[in-house]
Protein backbone atom coordinates (compact mmCIF):
# COMPACT_ATOMS: atom_id res chain seq x y z
CA UNK A 1 0.00 0.00 0.00
CA UNK A 2 2.51 2.64 1.23
CA UNK A 3 5.23 1.41 -1.72
CA UNK A 4 1.97 1.77 -4.20
CA UNK A 5 1.51 5.08 -2.79
CA UNK A 6 5.13 6.24 -3.02
CA UNK A 7 6.03 4.03 -6.24
CA UNK A 8 3.05 5.83 -7.89
CA UNK A 9 3.78 9.36 -6.55
CA UNK A 10 7.82 9.27 -8.01
CA UNK A 11 6.12 8.24 -11.23
CA UNK A 12 3.82 10.88 -11.54
CA UNK A 13 6.40 13.62 -10.14
CA UNK A 14 8.88 11.73 -13.47
CA UNK A 15 6.26 12.37 -15.92
CA UNK A 16 5.32 15.83 -14.53
CA UNK A 17 8.90 17.10 -14.71
CA UNK A 18 9.16 15.31 -18.28
CA UNK A 19 5.93 17.17 -19.37
CA UNK A 20 6.67 20.27 -21.41
CA UNK A 21 4.07 22.09 -19.90
CA UNK A 22 4.16 24.99 -17.80
CA UNK A 23 1.76 26.92 -15.81
CA UNK A 24 1.83 30.78 -16.31
CA UNK A 25 2.25 32.15 -13.19
CA UNK A 26 -0.99 33.47 -12.46
CA UNK A 27 -2.38 29.97 -12.64
CA UNK A 28 0.00 28.69 -10.39
CA UNK A 29 -2.14 29.75 -7.30
CA UNK A 30 -4.94 28.04 -8.78
CA UNK A 31 -2.76 24.29 -8.95
CA UNK A 32 -1.70 25.10 -5.40
CA UNK A 33 -5.17 24.69 -4.12
CA UNK A 34 -5.94 22.06 -6.17
CA UNK A 35 -2.75 20.54 -4.84
CA UNK A 36 -3.72 21.15 -2.19
CA UNK A 37 -6.61 19.36 -2.39
CA UNK A 38 -5.48 16.29 -3.78
CA UNK A 39 -3.26 15.90 -0.45
CA UNK A 40 -6.20 16.10 1.26
CA UNK A 41 -7.78 13.73 -0.66
CA UNK A 42 -5.17 11.11 -0.61
CA UNK A 43 -5.12 11.38 2.78
CA UNK A 44 -8.66 10.96 3.05
CA UNK A 45 -8.41 7.78 0.95
CA UNK A 46 -5.28 6.20 3.39
CA UNK A 47 -7.57 6.72 6.19
CA UNK A 48 -10.43 5.35 4.60
CA UNK A 49 -8.27 2.36 3.63
CA UNK A 50 -7.01 1.80 7.06
CA UNK A 51 -10.57 2.07 8.78
CA UNK A 52 -11.98 0.08 5.72
CA UNK A 53 -14.81 2.69 4.69
CA UNK A 54 -13.16 2.90 1.29
CA UNK A 55 -15.27 4.10 -1.28
CA UNK A 56 -13.76 4.40 -4.61
CA UNK A 57 -16.26 6.85 -6.27
CA UNK A 58 -16.63 9.12 -3.12
CA UNK A 59 -12.67 9.22 -3.00
CA UNK A 60 -12.45 10.15 -7.02
CA UNK A 61 -15.57 12.17 -6.99
CA UNK A 62 -13.76 13.83 -3.75
CA UNK A 63 -11.03 14.00 -5.14
CA UNK A 64 -11.90 15.91 -8.45
CA UNK A 65 -14.95 17.78 -7.32
CA UNK A 66 -12.55 18.92 -4.25
CA UNK A 67 -9.94 19.92 -6.68
CA UNK A 68 -12.25 22.06 -8.80
CA UNK A 69 -13.74 23.74 -5.57
CA UNK A 70 -10.82 25.03 -4.43
CA UNK A 71 -9.40 26.62 -8.19
CA UNK A 72 -12.60 28.02 -8.93
CA UNK A 73 -12.85 29.52 -5.19
CA UNK A 74 -9.32 30.92 -5.71
CA UNK A 75 -10.60 32.50 -9.23
CA UNK A 76 -13.69 33.65 -7.53
CA UNK A 77 -11.82 35.35 -4.57
CA UNK A 78 -10.05 36.62 -7.09
CA UNK A 79 -12.34 38.58 -9.16
CA UNK A 80 -13.87 40.05 -6.16
CA UNK A 81 -10.25 41.21 -4.28
CA UNK A 82 -11.09 38.36 -1.39
CA UNK A 83 -8.41 36.08 -0.85
CA UNK A 84 -10.64 33.39 -0.56
CA UNK A 85 -8.07 30.83 -1.94
CA UNK A 86 -6.98 31.24 2.34
CA UNK A 87 -10.16 29.57 3.60
CA UNK A 88 -9.39 26.59 1.25
CA UNK A 89 -5.84 26.32 1.98
CA UNK A 90 -6.99 26.33 6.02
CA UNK A 91 -9.44 23.77 5.95
CA UNK A 92 -7.66 21.06 3.59
CA UNK A 93 -4.68 21.94 5.70
CA UNK A 94 -6.60 21.32 8.76
CA UNK A 95 -8.07 17.91 7.57
CA UNK A 96 -4.42 16.84 6.29
CA UNK A 97 -3.39 17.13 10.06
CA UNK A 98 -6.71 15.39 10.96
CA UNK A 99 -6.24 12.81 8.36
CA UNK A 100 -2.79 12.64 9.22
CA UNK A 101 -3.40 12.49 12.84
CA UNK A 102 -5.69 9.20 12.24
CA UNK A 103 -3.35 7.34 10.53
CA UNK A 104 -0.62 7.92 12.85
CA UNK A 105 -2.97 6.69 15.54
CA UNK A 106 -3.73 3.49 13.33
CA UNK A 107 -0.40 3.26 12.28
CA UNK A 108 0.32 3.28 16.30
CA UNK A 109 -1.80 0.51 16.94
CA UNK A 110 -1.19 -1.56 14.02
CA UNK A 111 2.91 -1.99 14.79
CA UNK B 1 -11.62 -6.81 -4.91
CA UNK B 2 -12.85 -3.74 -2.98
CA UNK B 3 -9.10 -3.25 -1.53
CA UNK B 4 -8.12 -3.61 -5.68
CA UNK B 5 -9.94 -0.93 -6.60
CA UNK B 6 -9.23 1.03 -3.63
CA UNK B 7 -5.70 0.83 -4.54
CA UNK B 8 -5.91 1.52 -8.23
CA UNK B 9 -7.98 4.20 -7.56
CA UNK B 10 -5.49 5.93 -4.94
CA UNK B 11 -2.68 5.48 -7.58
CA UNK B 12 -4.18 6.96 -9.74
CA UNK B 13 -5.13 9.66 -7.80
CA UNK B 14 -0.95 9.67 -6.35
CA UNK B 15 -0.36 9.43 -9.78
CA UNK B 16 -2.16 12.89 -11.15
CA UNK B 17 -0.98 14.35 -7.56
CA UNK B 18 2.34 13.72 -8.66
CA UNK B 19 2.14 15.17 -11.76
CA UNK B 20 0.34 17.87 -10.80
CA UNK B 21 2.84 18.54 -7.81
CA UNK B 22 5.88 18.08 -10.41
CA UNK B 23 4.15 20.77 -12.99
CA UNK B 24 4.15 23.29 -9.75
CA UNK B 25 7.39 22.70 -8.83
CA UNK B 26 8.38 23.80 -12.49
CA UNK B 27 6.50 26.52 -12.62
CA UNK B 28 7.50 28.11 -9.43
CA UNK B 29 11.13 27.83 -10.18
CA UNK B 30 10.51 28.92 -13.33
CA UNK B 31 8.84 31.96 -11.92
CA UNK B 32 11.91 32.51 -9.98
CA UNK B 33 14.04 32.34 -12.73
CA UNK B 34 12.02 34.51 -14.76
CA UNK B 35 11.47 37.01 -12.27
CA UNK B 36 15.43 37.22 -11.85
CA UNK B 37 15.62 38.27 -15.68
CA UNK B 38 13.38 40.63 -15.04
CA UNK B 39 15.31 42.10 -12.16
CA UNK B 40 18.73 41.71 -14.15
CA UNK B 41 16.68 43.66 -17.09
CA UNK B 42 15.20 46.33 -14.72
CA UNK B 43 18.58 46.72 -13.06
CA UNK B 44 20.55 47.31 -16.69
CA UNK B 45 17.89 49.71 -17.37
CA UNK B 46 18.32 51.73 -14.91
CA UNK B 47 22.17 51.38 -15.60
CA UNK B 48 21.16 52.74 -18.99
CA UNK B 49 19.69 55.61 -17.88
CA UNK B 50 22.18 56.82 -15.05
CA UNK B 51 25.05 55.98 -17.78
CA UNK B 52 22.96 58.52 -19.97
CA UNK B 53 22.43 60.59 -17.55
CA UNK B 54 26.51 60.66 -16.45
CA UNK B 55 27.36 61.10 -19.93
CA UNK B 56 24.48 63.87 -20.36
CA UNK B 57 26.53 65.74 -17.12
CA UNK B 58 29.88 65.15 -18.50
CA UNK B 59 28.52 67.08 -22.09
CA UNK B 60 27.03 70.02 -19.75
CA UNK B 61 30.40 70.31 -18.29
CA UNK B 62 31.75 70.32 -21.37
CA UNK B 63 30.02 72.92 -22.40
CA UNK B 64 30.03 74.71 -19.52
CA UNK B 65 34.11 75.11 -19.01
CA UNK B 66 33.82 75.80 -22.68
CA UNK B 67 31.09 78.84 -21.45
CA UNK B 68 33.64 79.49 -19.12
CA UNK B 69 36.81 80.24 -20.87
CA UNK B 70 34.46 82.15 -22.90
CA UNK B 71 33.80 84.21 -20.47
CA UNK B 72 37.21 84.78 -19.59
CA UNK B 73 38.02 85.32 -23.45
CA UNK B 74 34.59 87.70 -23.24
CA UNK B 75 36.88 89.72 -20.40
CA UNK B 76 37.55 92.06 -23.17
CA UNK B 77 34.20 92.22 -24.07
CA UNK B 78 32.83 93.30 -20.60
CA UNK B 79 35.67 96.01 -20.85
CA UNK B 80 34.30 97.14 -23.60
CA UNK B 81 30.83 96.81 -22.34
CA UNK B 82 32.04 98.94 -19.17
CA UNK B 83 33.62 101.56 -21.25
CA UNK B 84 30.64 101.63 -23.27
CA UNK B 85 28.35 102.09 -19.46
CA UNK B 86 30.72 104.72 -18.43
CA UNK B 87 30.23 106.59 -21.55
CA UNK B 88 26.67 106.33 -21.50
CA UNK B 89 26.66 107.52 -17.79
CA UNK B 90 28.69 110.09 -18.97
CA UNK B 91 25.99 111.31 -21.34
CA UNK B 92 23.21 111.02 -18.82
CA UNK B 93 25.04 113.13 -16.57
CA UNK B 94 25.15 111.02 -13.75
CA UNK B 95 28.81 110.60 -13.48
CA UNK B 96 31.27 113.55 -13.06
CA UNK B 97 33.39 114.32 -15.73
CA UNK B 98 36.35 116.49 -16.19
CA UNK B 99 38.57 117.89 -18.84
CA UNK B 100 39.10 121.36 -21.06
CA UNK B 101 36.42 123.89 -21.91
CA UNK B 102 35.36 126.71 -20.82
CA UNK B 103 34.09 128.78 -17.78
CA UNK B 104 31.15 131.38 -18.47
CA UNK B 105 30.30 133.37 -15.67
CA UNK B 106 26.93 136.09 -16.25
CA UNK B 107 25.79 138.42 -13.71
CA UNK B 108 22.52 140.57 -13.79
CA UNK B 109 23.67 143.68 -15.25
CA UNK B 110 24.82 146.17 -11.92
CA UNK B 111 22.61 149.34 -12.10
CA UNK B 112 20.27 150.44 -9.89
CA UNK B 113 17.03 150.35 -11.14
CA UNK B 114 15.59 154.12 -11.47
CA UNK B 115 11.80 155.58 -12.28
CA UNK B 116 10.67 154.32 -15.28
CA UNK B 117 12.78 151.05 -15.58
CA UNK B 118 11.59 147.91 -15.30
CA UNK B 119 13.79 145.23 -12.78
CA UNK B 120 13.46 143.00 -14.96
CA UNK B 121 15.49 144.48 -17.70
CA UNK B 122 18.49 143.80 -15.97
CA UNK B 123 18.67 140.19 -14.73
CA UNK B 124 20.04 136.75 -15.95
CA UNK B 125 16.44 135.27 -17.00
CA UNK B 126 15.74 131.77 -17.37
CA UNK B 127 15.39 132.20 -21.27
CA UNK B 128 19.06 133.90 -21.20
CA UNK B 129 20.74 130.71 -19.57
CA UNK B 130 18.70 128.32 -21.63
CA UNK B 131 19.41 130.14 -24.91
CA UNK B 132 23.66 130.21 -23.80
CA UNK B 133 23.28 126.63 -22.82
CA UNK B 134 21.23 125.80 -26.36
CA UNK B 135 24.71 127.65 -28.37
CA UNK B 136 27.24 125.83 -26.09
CA UNK B 137 25.70 122.46 -26.86
CA UNK B 138 25.98 123.82 -30.65
CA UNK B 139 29.51 124.85 -30.01
CA UNK B 140 30.30 121.47 -29.27
CA UNK B 141 30.31 121.05 -25.20
CA UNK B 142 29.72 117.81 -23.92
CA UNK B 143 28.95 118.20 -20.72
CA UNK B 144 27.10 121.58 -19.25
CA UNK B 145 26.80 122.46 -15.42
CA UNK B 146 24.94 126.19 -14.13
CA UNK B 147 26.14 126.69 -10.24
CA UNK B 148 27.32 122.79 -10.02
CA UNK B 149 23.99 121.67 -11.50
CA UNK B 150 24.59 119.44 -14.52
CA UNK B 151 22.20 119.66 -17.22
CA UNK B 152 21.36 116.39 -18.17
CA UNK B 153 18.32 115.49 -20.96
CA UNK B 154 15.75 115.91 -18.67
CA UNK B 155 17.18 119.28 -16.65
CA UNK B 156 14.89 121.89 -16.91
CA UNK B 157 15.79 125.90 -16.69
CA UNK B 158 13.04 127.07 -15.34
CA UNK B 159 12.24 130.92 -13.61
CA UNK B 160 10.94 130.63 -10.37
CA UNK B 161 9.98 134.26 -9.58
CA UNK B 162 13.36 135.56 -8.28
CA UNK B 163 15.43 132.77 -8.40
CA UNK B 164 15.92 130.01 -11.17
CA UNK B 165 15.75 126.37 -10.70
CA UNK B 166 17.67 124.04 -12.19
CA UNK B 167 17.62 119.74 -12.07
CA UNK B 168 14.80 121.53 -9.26
CA UNK B 169 17.13 123.69 -7.32
CA UNK B 170 17.20 126.93 -7.19
CA UNK B 171 20.35 128.69 -8.41
CA UNK B 172 20.97 132.70 -7.96
CA UNK B 173 23.61 135.01 -9.73
CA UNK B 174 26.12 135.14 -10.57
CA UNK B 175 25.66 132.25 -12.81
CA UNK B 176 28.86 130.04 -13.58
CA UNK B 177 28.34 128.01 -16.34
CA UNK B 178 30.59 124.93 -16.84
CA UNK B 179 31.30 123.22 -20.13
CA UNK B 180 33.85 120.54 -21.34
CA UNK B 181 34.98 120.78 -25.15
CA UNK B 182 37.28 121.87 -27.44
CA UNK B 183 38.11 125.38 -25.53
CA UNK B 184 38.42 127.48 -28.82
CA UNK B 185 35.45 126.25 -30.45
CA UNK B 186 33.27 127.03 -27.35
CA UNK B 187 34.58 130.54 -26.96
CA UNK B 188 34.83 131.29 -30.61
CA UNK B 189 30.89 129.37 -30.38
CA UNK B 190 30.08 131.84 -27.98
CA UNK B 191 31.30 134.50 -28.85
CA UNK B 192 30.05 134.71 -32.40
CA UNK B 193 28.52 138.29 -33.76
CA UNK B 194 24.64 137.92 -33.22
CA UNK B 195 25.04 135.48 -30.27
CA UNK B 196 23.26 135.52 -27.62
CA UNK B 197 25.97 136.44 -25.50
CA UNK B 198 27.37 139.43 -27.40
CA UNK B 199 23.61 140.37 -27.15
CA UNK B 200 24.11 140.17 -23.60
CA UNK B 201 26.90 141.69 -23.37
CA UNK B 202 25.80 144.77 -25.47
CA UNK B 203 22.66 145.06 -23.31
CA UNK B 204 25.80 145.10 -20.09
CA UNK B 205 25.26 141.86 -18.11
CA UNK B 206 28.66 141.01 -16.69
CA UNK B 207 29.74 138.09 -18.75
CA UNK B 208 33.20 136.77 -18.13
CA UNK B 209 34.42 133.96 -20.51
CA UNK B 210 37.05 131.75 -19.73
CA UNK B 211 39.19 128.91 -20.90
CA UNK B 212 40.18 126.18 -19.00
CA UNK B 213 42.76 123.31 -19.10
CA UNK B 214 40.84 121.45 -16.52
CA UNK B 215 36.95 122.02 -15.89
CA UNK B 216 35.44 120.09 -13.16
CA UNK B 217 31.54 119.46 -14.02
CA UNK B 218 29.47 117.52 -11.28
CA UNK B 219 26.94 114.67 -11.56
CA UNK B 220 23.81 115.28 -11.57
CA UNK B 221 22.59 114.13 -8.19
CA UNK B 222 18.45 114.00 -8.38
CA UNK B 223 16.66 110.53 -9.29
CA UNK B 224 16.42 109.42 -12.50
CA UNK B 225 12.98 107.88 -12.62
CA UNK B 226 11.15 106.23 -15.63
CA UNK B 227 7.21 105.63 -14.94
CA UNK B 228 5.74 105.64 -17.86
CA UNK B 229 8.46 104.76 -20.59
CA UNK B 230 10.18 101.08 -21.25
CA UNK B 231 12.52 100.55 -23.80
CA UNK B 232 10.82 100.06 -27.13
CA UNK B 233 11.88 97.02 -29.26
CA UNK B 234 14.74 95.40 -27.70
CA UNK B 235 16.26 94.57 -30.70
CA UNK B 236 17.00 98.30 -32.02
CA UNK B 237 19.40 100.13 -30.53
CA UNK B 238 21.06 103.45 -30.89
CA UNK B 239 24.58 102.77 -31.54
Amino acid sequence: MWLLITFCLLIGLAIGFQMPVLLPFIYAKYLSIAILAALDSVFGGIRGYMEDGFDTTIFVSGFIVNALLAAGLAYIGDKLGVELYLAAVIVFGVRIFQNLAIIRRYLVKKY
Amino acid sequence: MQSKSAKISIAIVSLVLGIMLAVQFKTTASNNAAQLPARVEDVAQQLNSVTQERDALAEEVVSLRGKLSNVRKNDEAMADLEDELQKTRMAAGTTAVEGPGIILTVNDIPRKTEAGQDPNDSIVHDSDLFTLVNDLKASGAEAISINDQRITAMSEIRCASTLILINTRRVGPPFVIKATGNPEMLESGMNINGGWLSIMKQWGYQISLQKAEKVQIPAYKGPIRFEYSIPAEKGEKAE
